[in-house]
Formats: structure tokens, C-alpha cells, sequence
């Protein structure tokens, strides 16, 4: 397999890394344009509360400040954090539109209120010290628990008992009669869990550039990951056709779903309409850990029946998706919770539902994978809880269970390939399962392994489209140009499509120019999402690239006077199969191609409008093995194992890359990454990363990462997505090795020393 | 407040400029000179994006008053490459695939540049301990301490 391709499977080095590490790059927040302004915004300080006048005279008296603005000064027209309002799936799984621009009513502690532009940033905090806010303290709820309780206050009007939807899952996975499933089983498992409000945390904090020009169009540099959706939903909120908007994306420091909405765009947006002079907004940390949003947290309850053998029989799960005080993506991540959670072992009865939930809190977004880390961490320990009574092991009960290619998976597609099986027994015999899980140690620390597995999706289809384009133009020395969508948020995706390109057309990867950046010179793509670039976008390339090659071929067929059906390009050289000295280089084809001076003139070129029909399954087990110390609680994670079957690896190096950087969040996830909200005041207390503690190098423990590397029929080249994959199964892996140490399961994230001592100190007593 | 006039050095170059007391050198660099490759993340001295070197030594230039840095050498990210030829450290974050979003990334090849300058055989260990200050949250910090201890052996063997 491995001879047969000369670039995809190669660990080459990245296209953009030279510019950053020589620091060329320019992030959002390195943008200056002339004349620009720089924008602040006023949150509110109570979670819940009337805002009943805003007086901004003595802010726009202030010397230096261009602009105050309040709802009043912007289009009030209700918008969706998610973009989901308009149609984006083939079933309308639409979402009820809640937020304006600015506030109109304070809905958590962080809401927008009001904003300024200024000449500088001194000048502009100063503004916003002199805006008068009057507001009427509302009574709040910070639980979905308090929210529903009869005669809560009532945060939307449209949802007066708080709860905003009921959902269920999709048809396909309401399946057989689960009472009578859980009466045909011999053992049944229940659990309650609790997942909370992880950051994302990426590096650069949220930032954008919004401009007009004399004929009102638009430009916003944003940092969005779904740049063509976003100038969608932004000429909804503005009211402008998207032909008036250019999304321009610079590169990009660190997104992992957080930057699948926007932020504080449309305020920019509104402050550079009202001054007509571009207009820069960055947040600072404290404000992205308050008013961007987080993973959405979610109370759920799940119930697994199983025959004597360990054959899943019956499987519910009933989960609250916690909103903060609009949707966010709650909505999506409590129903795309029960796809997940349900879709992942083969069972005949499953079924359940989800509440979602407003509250007085800051938002419930999207992070890497929402809502599969959510519900794996409940479900992986539910299986290993059900093997202990079962009484067989926790790697056997998955073998057991796991499906298989062929079978319908949790997208309701057949699943093209899958690993999982040689996941998970490469992974146990790497991590020493069976001699380790016998071992007992003497002393106050104890060790334990645990593990976990997960099945995640390559795109979301058929819940949503999945539609990426390429254009490729070959110059006339035979390197190429690629012109795609998706930006450079450090996923390397745009030497993974070089590398797709480079493959096909023969050439190699420093032949490709990558050209990308605004929704104006692309043609549309969904976006980065749902581990969708390298299968989606790169199907879309080797489409292009296919096309541009059939026209490559034709040329240099008419050049040696042969068919083109017996020419094959590789090493920068088109040759015959049948007579291999019958050759001419890519460079010559093309040159002539172009500078032809009998008139036959083409820029060979090729473009692709690719809709995913199907969804291939990346795959993934996890292996943790932990030390717990008895007298402090705390949790050490000695080693971790991902083996990951993401297809075939068209850059491992890549591929490690993410699995690497998934243990650091998943770690996160699992043990220190706490989000407090002050139960009094509503107020967030862990809005830095001192008081929210993700890992630094010293809290990372041996890591390995496998590879399984073995093609998928649909991905391009055979690959699969990997990015989310990364992070799904680490913090149950660690959960279960804890529980394997000490014997005690903890159910609500994160395993705190706190949690382990006191859960230690219940069962000793 | 006043302005005072500064002068100090920026990767090799004079600059003698107007600053007020308050402002900081990161602030500085990236708003008076242009200089962006030093990044803000937290912006109170907790990630280590904003490190530059300052007479070699690693210094959070979030936390640091301009005024401070007068008559003093100053290193960033733009001042290691000798034109267009990267320094080792660069040249091994790039082959290692230690560089995701790259945020973190002039932070962290400066903090590990004041590593291998005082210490230029360390552990792994020694290399975590050097960059807990950095953090990152792409790439799990393996590539980055891989990178590392690659540079430190390229360097002692007189590579460039």
C-alpha cells in the first residue's frame, strides 16, 4: 500500500509554519488598517436585569470617541449564535433566533450591552466608564434545576417555563420497545452524570476587523471557522444581500469549535457602519471566558440492559442541555448528544430525549466534538460499571458491542469502515491491560488503567450539508494554485489538501500554492466543523485535481501524439504506460498550454462542487493508566494511549499532532478544567487560566499515539476525519483507570482531589 | 502622563521612541513598532505568549514596563532568523510539527532559546520544566519538547 502513493502518507512539514515561527504571520489582533478605530464593549454585571435607560451623553462627549452604540443604534433583528436559523440541513432542524446585536434585556453576567469606538483603547475604556446604565435587578436562575421549577423567572418570553425545546433523537435511533428491552435483560445499569463548561482556551483571543466602504459593503476579518455561513447570517442581521459582504480570515490562533460562531462581529460590524471608519474589537481573556461561549453542559441519566453474555439489549438516555441565557448551541449539542451517546454500540431498543434549558449563565457552545466527550463520559463508564457486574472485562464487553462496517452508524448511514476492534486490542496489548489490571499496589498510591472508546463522524451528513469547493489553475511552470475556503486555525488542513492535490496531479507538495482567505475570492464552503476538511474539502480537491489532470493529459496527448488514455503523470512528468520514453514534463505541457502561439490557448484548471452523501466513521480506544493518591485525592495520569482509525493518514505527523493536543484538552476536561459560576451574583470566578487550570507541560504524562492507517472506500485517498476524535475519549479512559486504582467512580466532571477523597472517605465508611 | 523619551535596542536595531510610563513593552512593540510576532493572550503573565528575551533573559513583556527595558537589548521572534536563514530552534519546531496554530509559538521558541543559551544538554525533563510557563493548547506539548531537545543536539554539534 505504502509504495503506491509518493506524497499523501508522508509526514511533510507545514505550508505555514515558517510564518509562525518567524512571527510573519498576522493574527486577527495584528491587523491595522488606516484610520482604524478600536471598539469596547460594556457587559452587564448582574445576571438578569431590566435595562431600563442608557444615558451615553457623557461618553460621546469624551474627546477621541467616535461612537457609542446600544441596541437602539443597531438593526433589531434577532439573530442565532449557531447560524441555524437558516435552513443548513435537508430536514429543517431549525433554531429559534434569541439574540440582538446588543442586549435588550441582560441575560447573564457578560451580556452585551452597549459598545464604544474610539481612537485608542485608553480613550475607549474611558467611554466606557461613562456610560450610565439603569438597571432593574431581575430575579435569576443559574440551574436548569431552579430554571424549571413552576413561577422561575422568566429569562425569553417565548419559552416561559425556560425550557426551550423538547428534543428526541432521530427516527433511526428510536428503535425496537425499551421497556420491554430493559425487562429482557439480566443486568441493567443507571447513572446519573455531570458534564460542565469547558473553554475552549484557545490562545488568541477573540478579535475582529469590521470596514465600509462608499458603496456600504461590508469587509470583516473574523476569525470564524465557518466564514461563508457567517457572511450568510450576517447580511441576515444587517440586512444586507451577502454579495455586500466580504468574510476575510486571517490566520487564526486556535479554534476548536468556539470559533464555529461569532462573537463580537456583529457589534464591530454595527460600530464600523456607524462611524464609517474601520473599527478593531478584541476581547481580552477575561472576556472571552465570559461572553464567548463554552461546551455546553448537560445533567443526564443513562440506563444500559444487558444480556448474561454482555450483549447490549436496551439503552436510554435522558439529558438537560444547560443553556446560558440565549441558545448558543445548546439546542444542537443536547440533540446531537443523544446521536452519539445512542449511536455508538449496536443495540435493537434505544431511545431517549433531551430538556434544553435557559438559565442566567454565560453560553453553552460548541468545543472540539460537542456532544461526544459530553455523553462518552457517562456511557463509557456505564460499560464499565455494567462489565463489573457482568462480570467480564471492560475491554471484552466493547469487543463485544462495537460495530462493525456495514452496520448503520450513529448518522444514520452505514458505516464505511471501521477499526475499532483493532483499536481497541492494540491499544490493551500496548498498554500491558491484562497484567495491569490485576496488579494491586501497597502504600498510598495506587495505580489503575482504564480505557474508553468512541465513534465520531467525517462531516455532518445528512444533518447538514456537507458542501466544499476547489478550483485548481496550473501556471505555466507546472506548479499549481488551489483555491479553497477553509482557513488556517493550526489544523495543517492546507498541507493536507496540498498533499491530496500534489498526489493526484503528480507533482509535489511545494508545487501548490494555497489560495484562500475571503468568502469574496472562494467559492462556498461549509466551514471547519465536525472533523469535515480533509474528507469533505479534500474530496472536493481530488475532484478538481482529477479534472485538472484529464485536461493535462489531453494536452500533452496532442504534444506526443498519443492517446491520452495510455499517459499517467508522476514526478512532474506526463509519460505513456506502453512506451515510457515517450515523455514530457508538466512544466512544458503547461507552458504551452498557455504561451500557444497557434492560438490553442487553455490555463489548464479544474473545479469541484462536492456534496458528501455518506459519512465515513473515524474511530478511536483510549488507554489511560493513573496514579491515585489516597491521602490528597489527587490524580496523576501516568500514560496515555489514543489509537486512532482515522483512515488513511495522509500527513501521521498531523494526525499525532491532534491526538496529542486532544490528551492536553481531555486531561483538561477530566481533572482541572473547572468553570465556577458564583452562586450569589452570578458572576464567572474562573475567567483566567489561573483560576482555570488547564495543563501545562508539566501536567502531561507519557503519551503515545497509534495510528491503525488502513483506508476508508469514501474518504480521499482513504482518509477519515481526526480533529474531534482527539479529545472524545480521555476524560472516561481516565475515570474508569481511577475507578480501576481506588474504587471509586466519579460521575460529575472534573475528578477533583476534592471529589476522590470524599467519594474515597464514603466508601471506606 | 508624560511621555518620556527610550532607547533601547530591538533585535539589533536603535530605536530611540516617545513612550508613556504606563505602557507596557509588549504594548510597545506591537502598537508603537509593529513588531506583532509577540503575542497577548491572557495579558497578566500567566501563558507565556508574550515572552521575549531582554539581555537573554526571558522576560514577560505583558508584565513588563517599557520605561524598564531603556538602554537594554531586546529579542523577538522577528530578531532570531539571520535573514532568511532560521535559527535551529525554528528550523526544528518547523520539522517536528511542533507548530499548530502557532500563537504560542514565538513564546515558546524564546523561552527555549534562554533554555539551550544557559543549558545546552537538557533532559526532558529539564525541557518541561523550562516551558511550564508556555502554554499551549494545540499540540499536547509533545512535538514542542521533541523540537527542543532536537535544536539542543543540532546546536551542539555546531549545526545551524
Amino acid at each position: 500500500m505504502a509504495e503506491k502513493f509518493s506524497v499523501v502518507g508522508k509526514r511533510i512539514t507545514q505550508v505555514d509554519a515558517a510564518a509562525k515561527a518567524t512571527g510573519a504571520a498576522r493574527y486577527t489582533v495584528d491587523l491595522k488598517l488606516p484610520g482604524m478605530l478600536v471598539g469596547g464593549v460594556l457587559h452587564s454585571p448582574y445576571p438578569h436585569a431590566k435595562i431600563k435607560k442608557i444615558d451615553k451623553s457623557k461618553a460621546e462627549k469624551l474627546p477621541g470617541v467616535e461612537a457609542v452604540i446600544t441596541i437602539d443604534d443597531t438593526p433589531k433583528i434577532l439573530w442565532a449564535r449557531s447560524f441555524r436559523d437558516l435552513p443548513m440541513a435537508p430536514s429543517g432542524s431549525l433554531q429559534q433566533p434569541d439574540e440582538y446585536i446588543l442586549a435588550d434585556k441582560a441575560r447573564y453576567v457578560g451580556d452585551p450591552v452597549a459598545a464604544v469606538a474610539a481612537v485608542d483603547e485608553k480613550t475607549a475604556d474611558e467611554a466606557l466608564d461613562l456610560i450610565e446604565v439603569e438597571y432593574e435587578k431581575l430575579p435569576f436562575v443559574l440551574s436548569p434545576w431552579e430554571a424549571m421549577k413552576p413561577g422561575a423567572p422568566v429569562i425569553h418570553n417565548f419559552a416561559p417555563n425556560n425550557i426551550v425545546v423538547h428534543v428526541t433523537p432521530p427516527p433511526f435511533l428510536v428503535k425496537g420497545d425499551v421497556e420491554k428491552g430493559f425487562a429482557e435483560s439480566d443486568v441493567v445499569v443507571e447513572e446519573s452524570f455531570f458534564v460542565g463548561k469547558q473553554v475552549a482556551c484557545q490562545m488568541e483571543p477573540q478579535a475582529c476587523v469590521a470596514s465600509v466602504d462608499a458603496n456600504g459593503r461590508i469587509t470583516c476579518y473574523s476569525p470564524c471557522q465557518l466564514a461563508h455561513p457567517f457572511r450568510r447570517e450576517l447580511g441576515k442581521m444587517f440586512n444586507k444581500p451577502v454579495g455586500m459582504i466580504n468574510v476575510i480570515s486571517p490566520f487564526v490562533g486556535g479554534s476548536f469549535g468556539t470559533r464555529l460562531s461569532c462573537h463580537n462581529e456583529p457589534i464591530c460590524v454595527a460600530l464600523a457602519l456607524k462611524t464609517n471608519k474601520p473599527v478593531k474589537l478584541e476581547y481580552t481573556k477575561e472576556e472571552d471566558f465570559t461572553a464567548t461561549d463554552t461546551r455546553t453542559p448537560h445533567y443526564y441519566t443513562i440506563k444500559m440492559g444487558f444480556k448474561k453474555d454482555g450483549t447490549l439489549h436496551a439503552f436510554i438516555i435522558h439529558t438537560t442541555s444547560w443553556s446560558g441565557g440565549y441558545l448558543g448551541r445548546a439546542q444542537l449539542a443536547g440533540g446531537i448528544t443523544l446521536v452519539w451517546g445512542l449511536g455508538h454500540y449496536r443495540c435493537p431498543n434505544t431511545d431517549g430525549w433531551c430538556d434544553v434549558v435557559y438559565t442566567n449563565v454565560p453560553l453553552g457552545g460548541a468545543v472540539r466534538g460537542y456532544g461526544n466527550p459530553e455523553i462518552m463520559w457517562g456511557v463509557e463508564q456505564t460499560m464499565d460499571m455494567a462489565a463489573e457486574k457482568l462480570g467480564i472485562d471492560p475491554v471484552e464487553l466493547r469487543l463485544k458491542n462495537v460495530k462493525h462496517a456495514g452496520e448503520m452508524a450513529n448518522m444514520g448511514l452505514p458505516i464505511e469502515s471501521s477499526y475499532l476492534d483493532d483499536c481497541i486490542k492494540e491499544g490493551a496489548k500496548r498498554i500491558g491491560w491484562k497484567e495491569k489490571r490485576e496488579k494491586r499496589e501497597e502504600g498510598k498510591i495506587k495505580r489503575g488503567v482504564g480505557m474508553a472508546t468512541m465513534t465520531h463522524c467525517s462531516g455532518a451528513w445528512p444533518l447538514l450539508i456537507e458542501h466544499s469547493n476547489a478550483f485548481i489553475k496550473f501556471n505555466e511552470d507546472g506548479t499549481i494554485s488551489l483555491t479553497v475556503n477553509p482557513g488556517s486555525p493550526g489544523t495543517h488542513i492546507w498541507g493536507t489538501l496540498a498533499q491530496i492535490a500534489a498526489e493526484e496531479l503528480g507533482i509535489r507538495v511545494e508545487d501548490v500554492n494555497i489560495v484562500t482567505g475571503s468568502t469574496d475570492a472562494t467559492m462556498f464552503d461549509l466551514g471547519s466543523h465536525a472533523s469535515r476538511s480533509t474528507y469533505v474539502t479534500g474530496n472536493a480537491v481530488l475532484e478538481a485535481a482529477h479534472q485538472a489532470k484529464a485536461q493535462l493529459l489531453e494536452r500533452a496527448a496532442k504534444m506526443l501524439d498519443v492517446s491520452p488514455d495510455e499517459l499517467e503523470v508522476k514526478d512532474r512528468q506526463v509519460y505513456s504506460i506502453k512506451a515510457p520514453e515517450k515523455r514530457i514534463s508538466v512544466a512544458d505541457v503547461c507552458f504551452n498550454a498557455i504561451w500557444n502561439l497557434k492560438g490553442e490557448s487553455l490555463n489548464i484548471s479544474g473545479k469541484s462542487s462536492w456534496a458528501s452523501h455518506y459519512n465515513s466513521v473515524p474511530t478511536a480506544a483510549y488507554f489511560a493508566e493513573v496514579e491515585v493518591d489516597t491521602e490528597t485525592g489527587e490524580v496523576k495520569v501516568i500514560k496515555f494511549i489514543t489509537v486512532v482509525d482515522c483512515g488513511k493518514a495522509i500527513n501521521p505527523m498531523t494526525v499525532e499532532g491532534q491526538c496529542e493536543g486532544g490528551i492536553q484538552q481531555g486531561i483538561g476536561y477530566g481533572l482541572t478544567e473547572d468553570y465556577v459560576i458564583n452562586k450569589d451574583t452570578g458572576v464567572v470566578e474562573s475567567d483566567n487560566f489561573t483560576t482555570y487550570k488547564m495543563p501545562g507541560t508539566l501536567d502531561m504524562p507519557e503519551t503515545e499515539v497509534i495510528i491503525i492507517d488502513k483506508p476508508d472506500p469514501k474518504g480521499p485517498f482513504g482518509a477519515k476525519g481526526v480533529g474531534e476524535p482527539a479529545m472524545v475519549g480521555i476524560a472516561p479512559a481516565i475515570a474508569n483507570a481511577v475507578y480501576d486504582a481506588v474504587g471509586v467512580r466519579i460521575t460529575d466532571l472534573p475528578v477533583t482531589p476534592e471529589k476522590v477523597l470524599a467519594a474515597l472517605k464514603a466508601k471506606s465508611a | 502622563m508624560a511621555e518620556q523619551k527610550v532607547k533601547f535596542m530591538v533585535n539589533s536595531r536603535s530605536y530611540e521612541i516617545p513612550i508613556e510610563p504606563h505602557m507596557t513593552l509588549v504594548e510597545v512593540l506591537r502598537d508603537k513598532l509593529d513588531i506583532t510576532g509577540t503575542k497577548i493572550s491572557c495579558g497578566a503573565g500567566e501563558c507565556g505568549a508574550c515572552t521575549v528575551l531582554i539581555d537573554g533573559k526571558p522576560t514577560l513583556s505583558c508584565l513588563t514596563l517599557a520605561i524598564t527595558a531603556k538602554e537594554k537589548n531586546i529579542l523577538t521572534i522577528e530578531g532570531l532568523a539571520e535573514g532568511s536563514k532560521l535559527h535551529p530552534i525554528q528550523r526544528a519546531f518547523i520539522d517536528h510539527g511542533a507548530i499548530q496554530c502557532g500563537f504560542c509559538t514565538p513564546g515558546m521558541i524564546l523561552a527555549t532559546k534562554a533554555l539551550l543559551d544557559e543549558n545546552p544538554n537538557p533532559t526532558r525533563e529539564e525541557v518541561k520544566r523550562a516551558l511550564a510557563g508556555n502554554l499551549c493548547r494545540c499540540t499536547g506539548y509533545v512535538k514542542i519538547v521533541n523540537a527542543v531537545l532536537a535544536a539542543a543536539e543540532k546546536i551542539r554539534k555546531g549545526g545551524s
